[in-house]
C-alpha cells in the first residue's frame, strides 16, 4: 500500500465498530474523526470507513476505523472486515435494553470471525437521553467485567467520553503490540514506518504477513 | 483514422435509433465493428477526443465542483449523443424546445429563445431541472403512446429510457413496471383491485397487536421503525410523521410478504422515488414544501398501494439481492469489477494495487440503486431509465455503475487506498444537474451496446 511521505505515523491500528442498528456507531465515528454529529444520519449500508491520526502513549497512531451496518442481514458482508482488526468497539444504546441484550451475540460474532486477541471495548452510547435510560451502568459494568471487556459510557451527541473511549482502546492495543514485539522477536512495530504491509479490509487476502495484527 | 472513427460512431448511432438494442441485426453490426468501437472508447477514456457533433450543449450553470470538470468529463459531453436512444434524434429535429427555469440561467443553450411557454409553466414548478423530458416533441410522443387502447410497452420503454416528463411519470412508471396493464380498458379496474388488496394486507399484517407477531416480526418492525426516520433525511419532506408512517406500512407489508429476504436496510431508500412520484399527482411545487396533511386518507392509501406494488415489481427482478449474504449483489459487484477492467485498465490496476475491493464501495450502490450517491432531485430521472430497462435492469446497472465510477477515473488514480475509500463514500455529486447524469447514462448505454453483445470480451 502506497504511503504518502507527508503522512507520518508510528502505528496503524485497524478498529471495527459493531453493535445493533441505530445505537449510534456512525455518529461515534464522525464525532471522533470529524467532530461532527448528525441527528438523522442515514443507516450504514455494508461498511464505511474513516481515519484519524492521534497521539497515543507518546506515539503517533493512525486509527483506521471500519463502521459496520448493524442489521443482522449484513453480517455476512461485515464480518469479513473483522479479520486483521486489532480492536472492536461494541456499542449498545443505554435507552434500548435489547441492544444491550444483543451484546452477547456480537461477542459471539467476534469470536467466530475476528482474531482471538482482539481488544474489545463495550460502549453504552446515548447517555444524554437521561430520562430514557433503561440499562443501568452497574449492570453493564458487571457484565463487562464478567466478559473481560473494557467498558465506558458515551454521548456522541454531547461529545462526552468519545475521545476517551478511542484513546483507551488505542492505548490498550498499543500496550499489547509493544509487549508482543518485545517478547516474540517479531519485527519491531517501528518497522511499520518503513512501509510494511498492514492488513486492511479486503487486502487481508494477500499473502503478505501483517506486522501489527494481533493474530 | 479519427475521421473513420467518427463515421463509425455515427452509423452506430443511427442504427441504435431505429433498433431496440436486442434486435439481432444491431447485434451483428455491432459485433463486426467491435474492435473499432473498443478503440474509440479507450481513446475517449485516455483523453483523445473523438471529433463528433456536439448536440447536447444545454449546460445548466457553471459547475462548482472542479472534479466533475475534469478533462474526462468535459470531453464526454461531446458523446452525450452517442449513447442513449433518441438523443441525437431529438436534438436534431426539435427546434421548439421548452426549457426549464434552471436552464434559462445557463449561458450555453441551444434554443432558449423558442421555448414553449405553456410547457415551461407546466413543468418548472414540478421539476425545474428537467430539460429534455419536457421537449414538446417528446411530450407529444408520450401523449400519443399513452392514448392508444393498448400501450406498446416496448415503445414506451424506448421513450422512457431517455427520461419521462414529470407529470407523466406516475402513469408511465406503473405501466413500465407491469403494475398497470397496457390495456386501458382494464387499467382502472386492475388498479382498484390491487389497491384493495394492499389494504387487506395492511389490515392483516400491519394493523395487528404485537402479541400476534412472532419475535422475528417484532424485530423486523423495530428495524423498520429505526430506519424510517433516517430515510433520505436531507429531504425534509420525508421527516413528516405521516410520510414515515406510510413508509413503515409499505416496508413492513412488503417484508412480511417476501420472507426469503424480509426487510433489509436500504430497501427503505428504494420506496422514496415511488412516494415522490405518486404523490406528485396530488401535490405541486418543490418536494421540500409538500405537505401530505391535505390529502385524504383514501388517496394516501392508494398512493401507498401503488408504492407497495411498484416496489414489489421492482424487487421481483432482483430477488437474490436481499436474501442471506446477498448473492445477487455480490455477483453484480464482481461483474462491475470485470467490466471496469475491460474499459479502463489503468484505473482497474490502480484499484487493485491499492488493495481496494469493489465490494467496499459498490455494495451500497447496488443495495440502494445509487440513491445515496446522487442528489435526490435527480433520482426519479435515473429511475426512468431503470424502469425502462425492465428485466434487463440488474445487468444494465453494472454498466451504469461502471460509467458512474469512471466519471472520476483520473481522480481515482491519484488517490491511495484510504483516500479512495473516503472519496468513494462521499462522491462530489452534490452539484450535479441532469447533464452529469445523462452523461453517465449515455456512456453506460454505449458500453452496453458494445460489450454486452460480445460477452467473450468480458470473460477473463
Amino acid at each position: 500500500m502506497a504511503r504518502r511521505p507527508d503522512e507520518e505515523y508510528d502505528y496503524l491500528f485497524k478498529v471495527v465498530l459493531i453493535g445493533d442498528s441505530g445505537v449510534g456507531k456512525s455518529n461515534l465515528l464522525s464525532r471522533f474523526t470529524r467532530n461532527e454529529f448528525c441527528l438523522e444520519s442515514k443507516s450504514t449500508i455494508g461498511v464505511e470507513f474513516a481515519t484519524r491520526t492521534l497521539q497515543v502513549e507518546g506515539r503517533t497512531v493512525k486509527a483506521q476505523i471500519w463502521d459496520t451496518a448493524g442489521q443482522e442481514r449484513y453480517r455476512a458482508i461485515t464480518s469479513a472486515y473483522y479479520r486483521g482488526a486489532l480492536g472492536a468497539l461494541l456499542v449498545y444504546d443505554v435507552t434500548k435494553p435489547t441492544t444491550f441484550d444483543n451484546v452477547s451475540r456480537w461477542l459471539k460474532e467476534l469470536r467466530d470471525h475476528a482474531d482471538a486477541n482482539i481488544v474489545i471495548m463495550m460502549i453504552g452510547n446515548k447517555t444524554d437521553l437521561k430520562h430514557l435510560r433503561a440499562v443501568a451502568t452497574e449492570d453493564a459494568q458487571s457484565y463487562a467485567e464478567k466478559e473481560g471487556l473494557s467498558f465506558i459510557e458515551t454521548s456522541a451527541l454531547e461529545a462526552i467520553n468519545v475521545e476517551k473511549a478511542f484513546q483507551t482502546i488505542l492505548s490498550e492495543i498499543y500496550r499489547i503490540i509493544s509487549k508482543k514485539s518485545l517478547s516474540s522477536g517479531e519485527p519491531a512495530p517501528a518497522n511499520i514506518k518503513e512501509g510494511q504491509t498492514i492488513v486492511v479490509g479486503a487486502s487481508e487476502a494477500s499473502t503478505k504477513k501483517p506486522c501489527c495484527s494481533s493474530s | 483514422m479519427k475521421n473513420n472513427t467518427t463515421t463509425n460512431i455515427n452509423q452506430h448511432k443511427e442504427e441504435e435509433q431505429h433498433h431496440p438494442k436486442n434486435d439481432p441485426s444491431t447485434v451483428s453490426s455491432i459485433d463486426s465493428r467491435f474492435n473499432q468501437t473498443l478503440k474509440n472508447v479507450q481513446g475517449l477514456l485516455k483523453g483523445r477526443s473523438i471529433p463528433g457533433k456536439v448536440l447536447l450543449t444545454r449546460r445548466a450553470e457553471p459547475l462548482d465542483d472542479p472534479s466533475i470538470q475534469s478533462p474526462t468529463f468535459g470531453r464526454s459531453f461531446s458523446h452525450n449523443d452517442a449513447g442513449s436512444r433518441d438523443h441525437m434524434h431529438e436534438s436534431m429535429e426539435e427546434k421548439d424546445q421548452s426549457t426549464s427555469k434552471r436552464n434559462n440561467e445557463g449561458s450555453n443553450m441551444l434554443n432558449s429563445s423558442t421555448s414553449n411557454i405553456e410547457n415551461t409553466s407546466k413543468e418548472t414548478h414540478k421539476s425545474p431541472m428537467t430539460a429534455r423530458a419536457t421537449d414538446s416533441t417528446r411530450v407529444t410522443k408520450f401523449t400519443k403512446e399513452l392514448s392508444v387502447p393498448t400501450v406498446r410497452l416496448e415503445r414506451l420503454r424506448e421513450l422512457g429510457w431517455s427520461g419521462v416528463p414529470p407529470y407523466m411519470r406516475p402513469t408511465v412508471w406503473r405501466l413500465l413496471l407491469g403494475y398497470a396493464p397496457p390495456n386501458s380498458d382494464r387499467r382502472e379496474g386492475v388498479l382498484r383491485r390491487k389497491r384493495l388488496e394492499y389494504l387487506d394486507c395492511v389490515a392483516q399484517f400491519y394493523d395487528i397487536p404485537d402479541t400476534e407477531r412472532s419475535d422475528d416480526e417484532i424485530n423486523m418492525l423495530r428495524q423498520i421503525a429505526v430506519d424510517c426516520p433516517r430515510t433520505v433525511p436531507d429531504v425534509t419532506f420525508f421527516q413528516q410523521d405521516q410520510v414515515q408512517k406510510s413508509l413503515e406500512r409499505i416496508l413492513y407489508t412488503w417484508a412480511i410478504r417476501h420472507p426469503a429476504s424480509g426487510y433489509v436496510q436500504g430497501i427503505n431508500d428504494l420506496v422514496t422515488p415511488f412516494l415522490v412520484v405518486f404523490l406528485s399527482e396530488y401535490l405541486e411545487g418543490d418536494v421540500d414544501n409538500w405537505s401530505v396533511s391535505n390529502i385524504s386518507p383514501e388517496k394516501i392509501s392508494d398512493i401507498e398501494a401503488d408504492c407497495y406494488w411498484c416496489l414489489s415489481k421492482l424487487l421481483d427482478g432482483m430477488q437474490d439481492h436481499y436474501t442471506f449474504a446477498q448473492p445477487g449483489i455480490q455477483r453484480l459487484v464482481f461483474k462491475l469489477k470485470e467490466l471496469v477492467r475491460r474499459i479502463d485498465e489503468p484505473v482497474s490496476r490502480h484499484i487493485e494495487e491499492q488493495g481496494l475491493e469493489f465490494l467496499q464501495f459498490a455494495f451500497r450502490w447496488f443495495n440502494c440503486l445509487l440513491i445515496r450517491e446522487i442528489p435526490f432531485h435527480l433520482v426519479t430521472r435515473l429511475w426512468d431509465t431503470y424502469l425502462a430497462e425492465g428485466d434487463a435492469l440488474p445487468d444494465f446497472l453494472v454498466y451504469i455503475f461502471a460509467s458512474f465510477l469512471l466519471t472520476w477515473s483520473e481522480k481515482l488514480q491519484k488517490l491511495d487506498f484510504q483516500e479512495m475509500v473516503m472519496f468513494l463514500q462521499h462522491l462530489p455529486t452534490q452539484n450535479w444537474a441532469h447533464q452529469e447524469l445523462e452523461m453517465v447514462l449515455s456512456r453506460a448505454y454505449m458500453w452496453h451496446s458494445m460489450f454486452n453483445s460480445s460477452p467473450s470480451h468480458l470473460a477473463s
